[in-house]
């Protein structure tokens, strides 16, 4: 079938490795050119100064440009095809906010200017403050932390800041899921807090009776995205809120799914006291390969206080920093990722009320189409109705074939897909997990199924060959022992091993 | 907007799933949670409604004035290539390269990217970045808490102020001992004695103010009591400094903005990291190895995956996930376009047109309380208000520098700068500082 998602055209070609740059250097050979020095040239002698050159590559600016752009050939993206990596929201990115983050108005304003130079920047940072309050139903934000995890450690600190402040320093837990990203056990570590799990329950959500054990006196808080990693509505969730908030605990919102219930529901009316957002996941600005992102926080009132600043605001018609009185401190060297914040504002306003009102519902609307087109070949992790992503599991296929959840994740790269995420969440047997995104269409998500099912009888029909996937692309599956014993993080160390060995 | 489905589309998606409206897909959640009206927003734009929108707040924005502010964000040429290359939607588009085999084009620029810092620094190993400067030395302290188990951490009060609190936020004060120690005659006190109890020695080279000092000794005596060292290097002025590495630091971050990014507010711009090779267990972040497929063919990975947050959970090196990829391809691009002679001449042409910059202020009755140790930044002392000189700058063109004190502005030249900027900069603020 054809469909607007499948990549498999990619002119991913050739069998050739490419070279490094460094290999691609001949001496004497240049891409940049500045001006003739125009002030009169003296001698400066200073102890820091040395005499020989930096050791880079010596390129010229063709040479360098091919080289670039060949690796850009050899790199799968959203713009090239479907990317249902779940938990990650890999949807498509508007053209139109790069046009705005690339307007040098924005993009050269040297961070240490004075307010009254930037207005413009700070009326971004109020105005996607806003929108962000209402989306959540939070009162406040910051915008300081610059992705995600940050965002969480932002929201720790605030925690732990709230306590010292109310005395409650013997409060030091914090209740994780044992579904939950692993940024939500680290950020806790790295805060201060002990991590304490609670286990899910075989419908897929917490379980009530089990966190009620958990929680004591010493309850800080609990990390909890809505939905869940299963990719499930927390049906319980003012019954959690209920049980943390009683035991004086805060609950702070993962807002990794964030995208599920934009315009539907909202962190701060199920009783969400502090929550972070990703805006290159719900807010479509580009994933850059593995960054930037950003992830502010929002908190109730109660809260603003501990903010990171500075955060903008808005008196007598004109923007100013304050910092909040008992802030936790900076999370960034300067405002968070500026350019992401506003191609994150660009997009609300292409969107307005009339598209973010429905996106939760797109969203939710083609995971569960999806759901419903591979549970009739891999059977999912739980029976119950998905929200923006879903999990299924091939353990069975694993007892009957030896077919892994990472064999079929190749398997789908040679067919012009991206895999889904693979074993996560942890708590379920080899998981795939599925996060399809509100703007592709029911062709590509068909044709995802379809290229499923073929995999899943091909696997079924020949197991011994499971390890040969991928075979359509430039290199097969990398040694993963090499590196790691050996440390081959730099050019020449894998020459020298070759050496040595 | 963005959603591509007809109602034909929508009719059959409701089919397959029993449904008759969006509506019906939120019936498990509980009613008090639905939201009834939707959100008190606006509505929504068109795109050439958004370029107006954005136009009137773009305006707001003081952006064309001459840049003498450094601090760690500098305003050097952005060659086209790096803006052309780091826009390939296959590099934008993309994210973490979980799946090895269709992302070798990320993995092989940020193996290249690695490397280009570790030769550029003359370190071991680099990892693929971290969020900024600032943060980047938070994690450094941290790894030095972690190998050497000890609690006091020196620092240099020679360092970007906003980096002081991000490490006051980070590094829990109840726990560890920040010892900040003052420079004396904008230079870190070569006497300083180093004991058994810190973990770490951090200096910021150039120092903040824009001095600069043979670090050697000072490394060397801290080894001795078996601290770890970091230096948080100006990356743009390795085409002329003495490296980290060849003065004997453990541990290099950066800034990395200089190299690759625009000015950008200060965000997204990259964090570098660069360590030796026995720290790399403890390394934050994402790191990719060299390495070969089973028919022996060259391929990227990545690697020391167990130190990672999604792996290790509470017992990960660091809490980082996404972190500023593209601004790090945006490094390697530009640092395989400087080359040698270019990175040579970036730094050279900066320390000149600064040392004219300051010889002309002193001609002109300026004191420059740093002139001899400084190269490219330096403490210009004025006569009034010093926040005030740069408001009245601004009105002339000028970003006259960074508010260092009531009496101080600290003041940075690129190799951008012309000799005509930099004689109307001190004809301007002649006019204006006269109290």
């Amino acid at each position: 079938m054809v469909s607007g998602g499948n990549a498999s055209s990619l002119p991913l070609v050739g069998g050739k490795p490419e070279p490094t740059i460094k290999e691609l250097s001949s001496p004497g050979r240049r891409a940049s050119k500045f001006p003739k020095l125009d002030v009169p040239e003296v001698k400066i002698n200073h102890e820091s100064l040395k005499k020989e050159r930096a050791r880079l590559p010596e390129v010229s600016e063709h040479d360098l440009v091919m080289h670039y752009s060949r690796l850009a050939h050899r790199n799968f993206a959203v713009d090239l095809g479907f990317y249902p990596l779940g938990s990650c929201t890999m949807k498509y990115n508007p053209r139109f906010a790069d046009s705005i983050a690339s307007d040098t108005r924005f993009a050269n304003m040297h961070p240490s200017m004075p307010e009254e130079f930037t207005q413009g920047c700070l009326k971004v940072y109020y105005e996607i403050g806003n929108y962000l309050c209402e989306i959540t139903g939070m009162d406040d934000a910051s915008f300081q932390p610059p992705a995600g995890a940050s965002g969480e450690l932002t929201g720790l600190l605030i925690i732990k800041k709230y306590l010292e402040v109310n005395n409650l320093n013997h409060k030091t837990e914090i209740i994780v899921p044992d579904s939950a990203h692993g940024t939500n056990p680290a950020s806790a570590r790295m805060a201060g807090f002990t991590v304490v799990e609670v286990e899910t329950d075989s419908r897929g959500m917490v379980n009530i009776e089990k966190l009620k054990e958990i929680v004591n006196d010493n309850t800080a808080g609990l990390m909890l995205t809505n939905p869940n990693t299963g990719g499930l509505f927390e049906e319980e969730i003012l019954t959690i809120s209920q049980i943390i908030h009683n035991a004086g605990g805060l609950l702070y919102y993962d807002g990794a799914n964030l995208n599920a219930i934009v315009g539907a529901s909202r962190p701060g009316d199920m009783g969400f006291d502090i929550v972070h957002s990703n805006l290159h996941k719900t807010f479509a600005t580009p994933h850059g390969g593995g960054g930037p992102g950003s992830g502010p926080v929002a908190v109730k009132s109660f809260l603003r206080e501990f903010l990171p600043g500075p955060i903008a605001e808005n008196k007598d018609r004109k923007y100013n920093w304050y910092h909040p009185e008992n802030s936790i401190g900076r999370m960034h060297g300067y405002h968070g990722n500026f350019l992401v914040t506003l191609r994150a504002l660009v997009y609300m306003k292409l969107l307005g009320k009339e598209g973010l009102d429905k996106l939760g519902a797109y969203a939710v609307l083609n995971a569960r189409y999806l759901s419903s087109k591979v549970s009739k070949i891999i059977p999912l992790a739980y029976d119950e109705p998905c929200m923006h992503e879903f999990v299924a599991s091939v353990k069975d296929l694993k007892k009957s074939h030896k077919i892994k959840a990472y064999d079929v994740g190749k398997a789908l790269l040679d067919k012009g897909f991206h895999s889904p995420t693979i074993y996560f969440p942890l708590i379920v047997e080899e998981a795939l997990m599925f996060e399809p995104t509100e703007t592709q269409s029911k062709e590509t998500l068909d044709d995802l199924a379809e290229n499923l099912k073929l995999i899943v009888d091909d696997l079924q029909k020949d197991d011994t060959v499971l390890e040969d996937y991928p075979k359509n692309l430039p290199v097969g599956r990398p040694n993963e022992l090499i590196p790691a014993k050996y440390l081959t993080v730099n050019w020449g160390d894998f020459e020298l091993l070759e050496i040595t060995e | 907007m963005f959603v591509p489905h007809s109602e034909l589309d929508l009719k059959k998606m409701f089919d397959e799933l029993k449904i008759n409206s969006l509506d019906d897909l939120f019936t498990h959640i509980p009613d008090a949670l639905l939201l009834e009206n939707g959100l008190d927003l606006p509505e929504s734009l068109s795109e050439l409604e958004s370029i107006d929108y954005f136009d009137d707040i773009a305006v707001r924005n003081k952006s064309d004035l001459v840049c003498f502010a450094g601090g760690g964000h500098y305003d050097v040429y952005l060659p086209q290539t790096v803006k052309s290359l780091t826009m390939r939607p296959e590099f934008m588009t993309s994210y973490t390269p979980y799946q090895a085999e269709i992302s070798q084009g990320i993995l092989q620029v940020l193996f290249e990217f690695q490397s280009l810092v570790c030769d550029l620094t003359d370190m071991e190993l680099a990892n693929a970045s971290l969020y900024d400067g600032a943060t980047s030395i938070a994690e450094a302290i941290s790894v030095a808490i972690n190998k050497t188990k000890r609690d006091g951490v020196v620092i240099s009060s020679g360092l970007n102020p906003n980096s002081k609190k991000v490490i006051n936020t980070l590094i829990d004060r109840n726990k560890f001992n920040l010892n900040y120690v003052e420079l004396e005659n904008y230079l870190f006190p070569s006497n300083f004695e180093f004991n058994e109890s810190q973990a770490a020695f951090v200096v910021s080279y150039p120092h903040y103010e824009g001095s600069c000092q043979d670090l050697t000794t000072l490394v060397e005596r801290a080894k001795e009591k078996g601290l770890v060292t970091i230096c948080y290097v100006d990356p743009s002025m390795l085409g002329v400094l003495v490296t980290p590495g060849q003065m004997g630091f453990d541990i290099i971050v950066a800034e990395g903005q200089s190299l690759g990014s625009p000015l950008s507010f200060g965000g997204p711009t990259v964090g570098w990291f660069a360590t030796k090779k026995e720290f790399a267990r403890l390394v934050p972040g994402r790191l990719i190895g060299e390495s070969r497929d089973k028919d022996g063919n060259k391929s990227y990975v990545m690697t020391l995956r167990a130190r990672e947050q999604d792996i290790r959970r509470e017992k990960a090196s660091s809490n980082i996930c996404t972190n500023q990829t593209l601004n790090a391809i945006g490094s390697a691009i530009h640092l395989s376009w400087l080359g040698p002679e270019g990175m040579y001449e970036m730094g050279y042409h900066a320390i000149q047109k600064a040392n004219y910059m300051r010889k002309q202020l002193i001609k002109n009755g300026y004191v420059i309380p740093n002139d001899d140790s400084s190269l490219r930044e330096f403490l210009l002392e004025v006569k009034t208000d010093a926040a005030e000189v740069i408001n009245k700058m601004g009105d002339k063109g000028f970003l006259a520098g960074i508010l260092y004190d009531e009496k101080h502005i600290l003041v940075a030249v690129t190799e951008k700068r012309k000799k005509i900027e930099i004689d109307h900069y001190i004809e301007s603020i002649m006019e204006v500082d006269n109290g």
